[in-house]
């Protein structure tokens, strides 16, 4: 494929994300307002950090977007280069922030500058370069079971729900299924693609790097609408399983957005998935509670040949780097790195099945706002349940046997 | 980089950010996804929305409990007109059946 | 209307550099309404913020704004901010070239941004109906000195390189129309009038309106009761409900519209662009998303502000139609706003039949947040003393039941 115009070597199916990182390309693009520098941060697709333009198409998710020969990927919103942006002067002269809101508005004259100067910094990529190839039909199905989400939990629940003779169809939206399995040093990508398979096995439909875009209410029972690279699904089920887990979030200390910084899954996904080793010199970022998650990571790491040092939240006073992240400054000194692994607990993916209804609660162990169930796994709406990392972070192991409980409890339920 | 700590990587809001908003006056989650503008990027709040509201909860001194997330819209992910357009829910106006389309 | 010279400051735009802070803290959560004030204003939307805003600065600052939610809930904040003067009647067509000048004042007299543009608006008509309507409003704005005209399909190409011709048989143009971005419009009427001495009160829904022998309501509110000498209801949609409270009929409806927001692009798209077949309109907001909606007949009267996949299916359908290169741009999010259905289209206004102290600013039918600038302006200046505006004696609830408003023309160039 071709990156920036330079020529890149990757495996097919590997993302472009993981190709690039492997390759050594850094920053892709710059922030709306201060041009800052962004590039990876989550690799799971969620978060906004590497949006390339891909064959034409602005504002593509490198992380979810398999290579392909041939494959044209550009940077976006710099000038001339997302490495070297002239703009990125504006996060400079605005360093103590900006209030957008009342920017100059002393007088029309400079409202009318201010005005033209930021319409022509708005906006992230440009209009493609050509019309859609084709308008795709719509897909649909009538099943027993819906399973949102892919991971450890899912699985499970799909797999336990399909083995009783339910119609089950599973909805994920990564590149491939296993979820965090697939990034948790501990569990390993082996077991991901064996409890992968295991649900192919049972009978389940899957729907790969499809991601459920919302719950409509008005078709009678309502309808949830999914969508996959090639079309739209309509899916309709007598019971929904929501097994969303939990988004990996970055931790608030200064300059916590310089690329380098990554979030530890997405460290231990490119590591445990991809046989990457992100960086030479690794320092960890964390919140006491996920020492164990990290103590895992670190050895991980450390076994691959990095230097890992772990910092308390708390330590960490900026980072430094020129683009690309050389070192963090805590409270005991500067610490010398290549990368920073932002450990903190995920926030539950949610938002979906609160489009159902079902009540969620703000609670800062379970990493934001998780589902309220009850012991079977069944939430505030009828036959909508939850298992897993999204009703408060469990880790892989927990979720797996979390989901496999709450498919039974579906079973049981009718 | 200016040592700002970045709560919103899409719409660069920053915690002070998030602390002027509150000192204006803009204090519930939604009054301050409006003001400050986090969640309306490309991710949606997936990224930031827990870490916002448990900022807001420890500023405003209020019990996380008591912090409602925002209102979930779809789509939960940036869906392409292209997939949408033919699905079997959308209207047909007159000027579409005149033309005999399918 | 004010000077013409627009590097004029507006010399009442009060200082609110850092300190003034928007009343729901000045109030406190738990802080209680006055014991009495000259208005209050029920509804915290544009309507009622902007009446507010012109009171204060005609030095009528004993007012009291109670919004139920917060600042932006309701239509105010759900709309596509468009602001546009091409109507099919002539008083519309009036108010609106005062409303756009106030816009383009807006940001510099109240002193926050509202990103207001006039890239014009631009209709689409596909068949001979359609351009005989254009043209008989166009015939129209053009003696009121607006500056629309027709074009061939082709020279709407100039303007909006990406359309897709097939099917247009003429378009209409008036580059002085424009967008702007709705929420920070009543931010900037919130804190000029808190600046002048109006209260504001969020979160404080109106439980009660107890008329008092001596005139005025007792208006009954979680953070206590305000002794009002006028009440004025700026509800929006939900205006009958209010009005309910002393037994008064508004024939208003709830109608749901919906609307979405795609990913930020770089700036390409001048003009709002709509087709009158569908009712499909779209712009680019300041920050560079593709902002539109699309009608979807059959709805009826709902207060629910949920979305829909016909939405969504129905918008994609019509506007990859109309922009085909838009087919990969992707939806970020969709929303939906109530508009105040009249049932002649037009807005109510002024005092309920036999109920002196009980004022109406409703019915606006999706176009209040344009008009709001004007009708605030005008309805200030009635209130503290002043001729009131034509719009004001066309406008009355009595309409509706004796008649006397059959000889005005209704308004019918509603979209979205």
């Amino acid at each position: 494929m071709r990156l920036s115009g330079s020529s890149v070597r990757a495996y097919a199916d590997e993302s472009i994300a993981a190709a690039s990182i492997a390759c050594g390309s850094r920053v892709l693009s710059r922030s709306l307002k201060y041009h800052r520098p962004r590039t990876f941060f989550c690799f799971e697709g969620h978060c906004s950090g590497c949006l390339v333009r891909l064959g034409g198409v602005p504002n593509l998710r490198a992380c979810q977007s398999p290579c392909t020969p041939g494959a044209e990927v550009e940077g976006q919103n710099a000038f001339p280069s997302a490495e070297i942006d002239l703009l990125g002067a504006v996060d400079f002269l605005f360093s103590r922030g900006m209030d957008h809101h009342t920017l100059m508005t002393g007088s029309s004259v400079l409202n009318k500058l201010a005005n033209k100067v930021v319409r022509q910094l708005s906006g992230l990529g440009k209009l493609p370069t050509h019309a859609a190839a084709e308008l795709p039909e719509v897909g649909r199905f009538d099943v027993d079971v819906c399973v949102i989400g892919g991971g450890p939990a899912g699985l499970a629940a799909a797999s336990t729900t399909a083995r009783a003779g339910r119609r089950t169809v599973l909805v994920d939206d990564q590149l491939r299924p296993g979820g965090s399995m697939r990034t948790d040093p501990r569990v390993g990508r082996a077991l991901a693609e064996h409890y992968g398979a295991e649900t192919v096995r049972t009978g389940v439909a899957v729907l790969a790097r499809s991601t459920a875009i919302g719950f409509f209410p008005e078709d009678d029972g309502g309808v949830l609408a999914v969508s996959a690279p090639d079309r739209l699904y309509r899916i309709y089920a007598r019971h929904w399983i929501w097994a969303t887990g939990g988004y990996v979030v970055n931790l608030p200390f200064p300059d916590n957005d310089r690329p380098g910084v990554l979030a530890a899954r997405a460290v231990g996904r490119l590591l445990v998935d991809h046989g990457i080793l992100a960086g030479e010199r690794v320092c960890i970022v964390e919140t006491p509670a996920m020492e164990q998650d990290v103590t895992a990571l670190a050895q991980a790491l450390t076994g691959a040949g990095a230097d890992v040092t772990r910092v308390p939240l708390a330590d960490v006073v900026g980072t430094r780097g020129r683009g690309w992240i050389t070192a963090i400054d805590t409270k005991r000194g500067k610490l010398d790195c290549d990368l920073v692994a932002v450990a903190a607990t995920p926030a539950p993916a949610s938002e979906g099945a609160r489009q159902q209804g079902c009540s969620v609660v703000l609670d800062e162990h379970a990493g934001g706002f998780k589902i309220v169930t009850d012991d079977a796994g069944r939430t505030s709406t009828a036959n909508v349940w939850a298992c897993g990392d999204v009703t408060g972070y469990q880790g892989p192991a927990a979720a797996a046997a979390d989901g496999a409980r709450v498919g039974a409890n579906v079973v049981e339920a009718g | 980089m200016a040592g700002k700590i970045v709560l919103c990587r899409c719409e660069d809001v920053t915690l002070s950010d998030l602390e002027h908003s509150v000192s204006r006056g803009y204090r519930d989650i939604e009054e301050v996804k409006r003001y400050t503008g986090f969640g309306t990027g490309p991710c949606q709040g997936k990224e930031c929305l827990a870490v916002v509201a448990l900022q807001l909860a420890r500023i405003t001194q209020q019990h996380p409990s008591a912090i409602p997330p925002f209102t979930s819209r779809p789509p939960l992910a940036p869906t392409p007109l292209k997939l949408l357009a033919k699905d079997p829910g959308a209207h047909r106006f007159a000027d579409e059946t005149d033309e005999g389309e399918d | 209307m004010q000077g013409a010279n627009e590097d004029e400051e507006d010399e009442s735009r009060a200082d609110v550099s850092g300190e003034i802070r928007l009343p729901a803290t000045l109030e406190g959560r738990t802080g209680n309404v006055p014991e009495k004030a000259e208005i209050a204003i029920v509804g915290g939307g544009v309507i009622g913020l902007s009446i507010a805003y012109h009171l204060a600065r005609r030095g009528l600052t004993d007012v009291v704004v109670l919004e139920r939610g917060y600042l932006a809930e309701g239509a105010s904040g759900r709309n596509g901010g468009g602001v546009r003067q091409q109507w099919s009647t002539e008083i519309n067509i009036r108010l609106m070239q005062e409303s756009v000048e106030l816009c383009r004042r807006f940001a510099v007299d109240l002193g926050v941004n509202v990103w207001f543009r006039q890239g014009g608006y631009l209709f689409l008509a596909r068949n001979a109906k359609e351009t005989a309507r254009l043209e008989k409003n166009i015939a129209l704005q053009n003696r009121c000195g607006v500056h629309t005209r027709m074009l061939e399909p082709k020279a709407a190409l100039d303007i909006v390189p990406e359309l897709d011709l097939t099917g247009i048989v003429a378009a209409s143009y008036n580059p002085s129309d424009g967008i702007l971005f709705p929420w920070p419009f009543l931010w900037g009427y919130a804190r000029q009038a808190a600046a002048h001495g109006v209260r504001i009160f969020t979160q404080t829904p109106v439980g009660g309106l107890e008329p008092q022998a001596s005139g005025g309501y007792l208006v009954h509110t979680p953070r206590g009761a305000v002794r009002a000498r006028r009440v004025i209801n700026a509800c929006g949609a939900w205006s009958p409900r209010l009005a309910e409270l002393i037994g008064v009929q508004v024939p208003t409806w709830p109608i749901r519209h919906e609307i979405c927001s795609s990913e930020p692009l770089k700036p390409f798209l001048r003009p709002m662009v709509s087709e009158l077949s569908s009712g499909l309109y779209c712009s680019q907001s300041m920050r560079g998303e593709i902002v539109g909606g699309v009608s979807l007949p059959g709805h009826g009267s709902t207060y629910r502000m949920g979305s829909t996949l016909e939405f969504l299916a129905t918008y994609a359908r019509r506007l990859v139609r109309l922009m085909p290169v838009l087919g990969d741009i992707k939806i970020l999010r969709q929303w939906a706003g109530p508009y105040d259905q009249s049932p002649d289209g037009n807005p109510i206004l002024g005092a309920a039949p036999g109920h002196p102290d009980f004022f109406l600013a409703c019915g606006f039918v999706g176009h209040g947040f344009m008009m709001a600038p004007i009708i605030g302006k005008l309805y200030a200046e009635w209130l503290t003393g002043g001729t009131p505006h034509e719009i004001f004696v066309r406008s009355p609830l009595a309409r509706f039941a004796d008649g006397s408003g059959a000889h005005h023309e209704k308004e019918d160039f509603n979209i979205g």
